[in-house]
Parts: C-alpha cells; structure tokens; sequence
C-alpha cells in the first residue's frame, strides 16, 4: 500500500485530466448538443441531414478510433501539429456533444408543440419560445441522461492515452510498468474510476432534485 | 381594465362602432380537406361573439387562423386596419395584441401562476421587472387566482389552471380575446368558475370571441351568436333567435339536441 502512496502525486495528476475531460466535454458537448437538436429540429432537410451523419460518425465508432483520425489524420492533412490535449478535449466534446443532442432533441420533441403554440400565442417569437419555454422544460427532463453521459466520459478517458495525454489509466500503466505490481495498481485506478463516477451521479441527482418542478418529472 | 386597456394600446378616441377583429372570404385547406370555407366575419369593439356547431366543423381551425397561429390557405385576416394575411407583417407583434384561451389550457409547465402570466409582459412587452409583477399581480386578482400565484400548472384543477390561461390572455391588455371552447376540456363541476370569470371579462367589455357550447352563458352576454356548420357560417344572429326559431334547419336540429342536454345536467 505504502508504494501506491509514494506515487500519489502522480495519480493525482492523471485523476485531475480525468476530470477536466468529462466536466469540460460534458458542458462543452452540452452546449453543442443544444444546438444540434435546434439545428435538427428546426433547420430544414439539409441542415438535419447534415447533423444526422455526424451524430451517426461519433456514435457509431470508437472514441480510440475519433482521436487517431483527429490527431493523427488530419494535422497529416493539414501539415500542422496540433496539441494532444486540445485535440482530446475536442474529440470528447464532439462526442458527447452527438449523443446529448439524442436526448436533448428527444426531450424538446416531448414538449414541443403545445408549447410552441402556447408561446406565439403570446406574442413570443419561435426563438424565444425555444429560449424561454422549450428549452427550460426539455433540459430538465434530460438531466437525468447526464449520469450515464458522464459515466461514459469518464471511462473514455482511459483511450486518451493513444494520443499520449496521461489520464489516470495511462499513469497506472507506467508505475505498473516500473513497479510489476500490476494488481494493486490497476485495481487502484478502478477504483479511483468508480469514485469518480459515483460522485458525479450523485452530483446529477441532486440537481435534477434541486430544479425539478412538480409536473416535469421523468415518470418511472 | 377598461381605462388601462386604452392607455396601454395607445389608441385615442376609439368607438363602439370600430372594428377590433374581421376575416374576409377565408379559407383553410389540409391537403384535399377543407376545414374553413369562404368565412367572412366582423368583431366591433366591445362586442361578444359565440361561434357553435357540431364538433368537428372547423371552429377551432377558423379560430386559430384569426390569431395567425394556422396560416389560412385563402382570404385576408385583420386586426383593427392592419391585415395579418400579408407577408411582410411581423405576426410576432400581431399575435402580442392578441388574447388566446385554449380548449386544453396550455400553460407553460416549467413556470408558476403568475410565472404564466409575466413572461409575455418580461419577453414580450419588455416591460422592466417589478412593473411585469404587479400587471401580472393583477390580472390573476381579476381571476380570482391571486392566492395560487406560486403554484405550478400540476398543482392546480382543471378550472384553476384555466383561469390562469384566461389572465395570461388578458394581460398584455389585447384589442381581443379569443376562446377556442374554454371550458370544453373541464370536468363539470370546475366549468362554473371559468364561466363566471369570462361573465367578469363580459362586463367590463372585453372584446371577445368565443368559441363554446355554454348555451345559458351565451345567452345572457353574447351579442350575436354564429352557428358554424362543415366549415362554413350557416346562420347568425342574436342569441333570442337561436334560443326560439333558428330560421336553418340545421340550426333547429342542434339547438334542439343542445337544450335537451342542457335540461338534462
């Protein structure tokens, strides 16, 4: 036990990347995934047909995958290189961003019409009944959705090793490496997983308590 | 609210003569049927209008097309001189001087009471904060819903959650207010208070038109009820005529069914 503390500073430093990436592409892709479902929902064939192939792209492959053809493929392409961590950070929002819009547009759908008419009934512009009616109900019936969001990110991390940005996975493969205690250390780094994970769902399920409104509530 | 109406539209010396709302030779089609057909119709200020008919006739369609929330395929729309039928009208403006009660309420879910009541006055209006508070304040006095002011749409019946939907109508002080079957969707014993709030709007000579089958009601405020048929004005005239000797057969034959019914409950 004493040999994993000793390399504790360097956990510390592959747990706090692991974090930046699943809070930082999750609010990021939440933003983004806003606009996809606008975009979707309201922009005409081309627009959606548009969105559809990139949501079905980062679905529908793996994250490893997603992070050589941005590291590596396409700076090739452009004859630059570009900085593994904001390609990672890119990547995961992109990513993210493809399965929040699944739900926030699904969410949107279950409100949509009768509000909609309700909200040019008063004198509201479509945009503003998206802004100040659709969107506030919708996203609180996604909240929900962000635990496993969340949960996926963070397991994703592991991957961003490919590109060599050090997450918690990467770090314990090299002490591993140098220490030949494999089983402590790896069970170490689920462990610090599973934390991690735990903390943010339960982050998730306070705030879908704290904002909930009795009537838009996701039945059970 | 009669006083206030008129200084927050801004208009100076209107009469009872001027015409708030009118429709010429509408029409609405949805692929091959067709929901209005060839409607022309005038609201003059202060006026009550009644449109009845069997369901399934297009009332709520023609209704709908008068607010401009259903584009109408043919025929012109006005609000006061304006035509609302033209493309380069901003409908968002229109549709703002305009009251709308809907058959199933609508409220917005994720806001209380008076939440329902401010936005149109916060976002629309733009009026500054505590002036949108105290109008929203008011017109959920004039509904008698002052109490529930915080409460969300589920926490309220059926009839409360309409009244809120009558006050979120009427406060942005519109030239008229339109009521596709207010009470329509209400369980029996909450249709008392939703008739007594719109007899409350009567009074203070609201404009209104209303679609609804309350036949007491209509006959105690409404100026002129319309018998609407397959999409179409089959008879008008005042509510007397309708309740002694409708001249269309039609007309007859529902009054009939409808007083039956009304003797009935």
């Amino acid at each position: 036990m004493e040999f994993l503390i000793k390399y504790l500073p360097q956990f510390l430093d592959g747990f706090v990347l692991t974090v930046e990436f699943t809070v930082f592409g999750a609010l990021i892709g939440l933003a983004l995934g806003i606009l996809l479902a606008i975009g979707d929902l309201y922009g005409g064939r081309i627009i959606s047909t548009i969105i559809r192939f990139y949501v079905e792209f980062f679905r529908g492959s793996p994250i490893i995958i997603q992070l050589f053809i941005f590291y590596f493929t396409i700076p090739n392409m452009l004859a630059t290189i570009i900085d593994p961590f904001m390609v990672g950070l890119l990547v995961f929002s992109l990513n993210s961003a493809a399965y929040q819009k699944g739900y926030i547009k699904g969410a949107m759908e279950a409100v949509y019409e009768d509000q909609m008419t309700a909200g040019l009934s008063i004198g509201l512009s479509k945009v503003q009944t998206i802004v100040y009616v659709i969107l506030p109900q919708a996203l609180r019936l996604v909240i929900p959705a962000w635990g496993n969001e969340f949960s996926s990110l963070t397991k994703s991390t592991a991957a961003l090793l490919v590109i060599g940005v050090k997450d918690v996975t990467a770090v314990g493969k090299s002490i591993a490496g140098l220490s030949f205690r494999y089983l402590e250390v790896y069970a170490f780094v689920a462990i610090i997983y599973l934390i991690w994970i735990s903390v943010m769902m339960k982050i998730t399920d306070i705030v879908y308590e704290k904002v909930k409104i009795p009537g838009i509530e996701i039945s059970a | 609210m009669g006083k206030q109406k008129k200084e927050a539209v801004g208009t100076v010396g209107r009469k009872m003569t001027d015409t708030v709302m009118e429709c010429r030779n509408l029409w609405k089609n949805y692929g091959k049927i067709t929901a209005v057909k060839d409607v022309s119709l005038k609201i003059k200020e202060g006026e009550i209008k009644l449109i009845f008919g069997p369901s399934g006739s297009g009332k709520s369609t023609l209704i709908r097309c008068l607010a401009m929330l259903t584009t109408p395929t043919k025929g012109d729309v006005f609000l006061r001189e304006e035509c609302l039928t033209r493309p380069d009208v901003d409908l968002n403006k229109a549709r703002a001087r305009i009251g709308f009660v809907f058959q199933h309420i609508w409220l917005f879910r994720h806001l209380t009471a008076l939440g329902n009541v401010e936005l149109g006055l916060r976002r629309v209006l733009k009026l500054p904060k505590k002036e949108a508070r105290k109008r929203a304040m008011q017109a959920l006095r004039e509904v008698k819903m002052e109490e529930w002011a915080h409460h969300y749409p589920a926490q309220l019946s059926g009839g409360q959650q309409q009244r809120v939907g009558i006050a979120r109508a009427l406060v942005r002080n519109p030239d008229i207010i339109l009521l596709d079957e207010p009470t329509s969707a209400l369980d029996p014993e909450l249709i008392g208070e939703v008739i007594d709030t719109l007899r409350d709007l009567a009074k203070k000579g609201t404009t209104m038109l209303i679609v609804s089958h309350e036949m007491p009601f209509a006959r105690e405020v409404a100026n002129e009820m319309i018998f609407f048929d397959k999409g179409t004005i089959v008879e008008t005239g005042p509510p007397e005529l309708f309740f002694t000797n409708p001249r269309s057969e039609r007309a007859k034959k529902f009054m009939a069914r409808l007083i039956k019914r009304t003797k009935r409950e």
